[in-house]
């Protein structure tokens, strides 16, 4: 009997796996991630976008979903109480963070990648006459559909921490939809000069760069996109692990 | 064993413990006492390490808990009944508490029916009421089946059965040589289960005592038609005698049967004759007075 790594992440896998919320919401996940690809490949008939890019016209509503699930995940602990219990658990703290952001992630890297093939397939089967139609095996295909569970597993991670920093759903909830959502409509806002120059490295942008097949001047590469965002995600991890290792649970 | 080492703890401007100090010792139940607000709950958290104090040491069993290898064997908390996530059932947050620290399944099995909880045990704890959340505490406590366990407030909420279980369950695991700590602020409760007793008062340590040393001040109350006579007659070493109204003594240091057969002999009329002890509940709250948080108004 003792804390193994392994002991504390299979835990965090039994929390995950035994509240309802959990899977309602990484089934909402999912079926916005279809759903919407669905959709947009039906409906869109204009210029600018691939057959990969429209399947994965609902990414942005299930990552709101997704960071949803983190922030459950990790808030969860302080609105319920069960703080208490993990710590008393594992009194050096980090460990949860790390195995919850683990778990998160992960699950629903698994979950999402396989919703953007099948938002991918099912997109193909009803895809618009104008758009013309892309095969798997065609360049960046694969890599737009696995970057796209990279990128909703890492708002998976994004929404725990900001869950385990905030400790409060509401909060949490806020920020991670500003962020996503808010902030990339408001840049466009500022003076050209300076909208151009940050809108490539907003959270949304830079982790949806992985996604899209096609690339526009002053957007980022996909895997640096991927970078970006995973830098947030590993700021703001940092900023959770030290609230929760320095202040009073 | 825990040992508390001058611990204090403010928020902000306001000390909530206050350079206390006391020792928890294996193999007998030390209730920890005190109106509410005394900090009993904070130094509770403080021991587990879910609070930092602002100066001062706790250990367990010898070191700092948050260092320990396999911490819910060392020591079993419960803290308050609201430490659970309502939308989990009792099993799965008893198996993810036991996963953390290489408890085997079987442990988890064993405790929930050790605490009565087997027809509930997939049920979810948010349906639960205050009775079956505490046993729910108490069977997380004792799941790494540790030497030290230390509960606040265990009998909130319980059934009369409830609270009997608990304190033969707490006799049962100090006299296997375990410590055993509980929190109330009720004293006639913590007499029943205690050997050793803490009392705080506004984050101090007011007393640390035992309960028989906390019994005190025995006398008897005699009303007579001859205080005067009575007196000389009763009169003696280590007996005293005051007296309180025109008919009334007190005596400490003879029993009523010794007064009434005294009184007969020299055939002193009684009128009433009553033994008095000072209750343990009176005691404390005479203890505590003045370290009185939230009073009502008189």
């Amino acid at each position: 009997m003792k804390i193994t790594p392994g002991g504390v992440v299979a835990a965090e896998w039994t929390k995950f796996s035994s509240l309802r919320s959990t899977w309602i919401t990484t089934g909402v996940s999912a079926f916005l991630l279809i759903a919407f690809g669905m959709i947009a490949s039906a409906s869109f008939s204009g210029n600018g976008m691939s057959a990969v890019d429209l399947a994965l016209g609902g990414s942005t509503l299930a990552a709101l979903a997704v960071g949803v699930l983190g922030v459950l995940l990790g808030a969860g602990e302080y609105t319920t109480g069960m703080i208490r219990s993990t710590l008393a658990a594992v009194p050096r703290r980090l460990p949860v963070l790390w195995s919850k952001s683990l778990v998160a992630g992960l699950a629903a890297f698994v979950v999402m990648t396989i919703g953007a093939f099948v938002a991918f397939a099912l997109g193909g089967m009803v895809l618009n006459s104008a758009i013309a139609g892309v095969s798997l095996g065609d360049d960046g295909v694969l890599r737009a559909l696995f970057g796209a569970g990279l990128y909703l597993g890492l708002v998976a991670v994004l929404g725990v921490a900001l869950g385990i920093l905030v400790r409060s759903s509401a909060g949490a909830i806020a920020i991670l939809a500003g962020g996503l959502l808010i902030l990339p409509g408001l840049v466009p806002l500022l003076p050209n000069a300076i909208s151009d120059a940050i809108s490539p490295y907003l959270p949304s942008s830079a982790g949806s760069a992985v996604m899209s097949l096609t690339h526009s001047d002053g957007s980022l590469g996909p895997w640096a996109g991927l970078a970006v965002f995973a830098g947030y995600v590993v700021v703001t991890l940092g900023a959770a692990a030290y609230r929760l290792k320095k202040t009073d649970a | 064993m825990i040992e508390v080492r001058e611990v204090t703890k403010r928020y902000g401007t306001k000390t909530v413990v206050d350079k206390l100090s006391f020792t928890a010792k294996p193999g007998q139940v030390t209730g920890f006492l005190g109106p509410n607000g005394a900090g009993k709950s904070t130094t509770m958290r403080m021991i587990v390490g879910l609070d930092a104090p602002t100066s001062g040491d706790v250990l367990v069993n010898g070191h700092s808990y948050v260092q320990s290898a396999a911490p819910l064997q060392e020591m079993g908390v419960l803290l308050e009944a609201k430490a659970v996530h309502p939308g989990r059932s009792a099993v799965s947050h008893l198996l993810a508490m036991a996963r953390t620290n290489g408890i085997p399944r079987s442990r988890v099995d064993e405790v929930i029916g050790l605490a009565g909880l087997s027809s509930v045990a997939h049920k979810r704890v948010g349906a639960f009421s205050l009775g079956m959340g505490q046993r729910l505490g108490i069977a997380a406590a004792l799941l790494g089946d540790p030497a030290v366990i230390m509960l606040d407030e265990p009998v909130n909420g319980l059934d009369p059965e409830g609270v009997l279980w608990v304190r033969n369950l707490l006799a049962g695991l100090a006299a296997e040589g375990r410590t055993v700590m509980l929190s109330s602020h009720l004293m006639s409760e913590v007499s029943l289960i205690a050997d050793h007793l803490v009392i705080v008062g506004r984050g101090r340590l007011l007393a640390d005592t035992t309960v028989a040393g906390l019994a005190t001040a025995e006398g008897v109350r005699v009303l007579s038609g001859d205080p005067a006579n009575l007196r000389n007659v009763l009169g003696g070493p280590g007996v005293t005698i005051t007296s309180g109204g025109p008919e009334e003594l007190f005596v400490a240091g003879r029993t009523a049967r010794e007064i009434g057969m005294a009184a007969a002999h020299y055939g002193i009329p009684l009128f009433e004759l009553t033994p008095k002890t000072a209750s343990l509940e009176e005691a404390f709250m005479d203890l505590t007075r003045d370290a009185v948080e939230y009073e009502a108004a008189r």
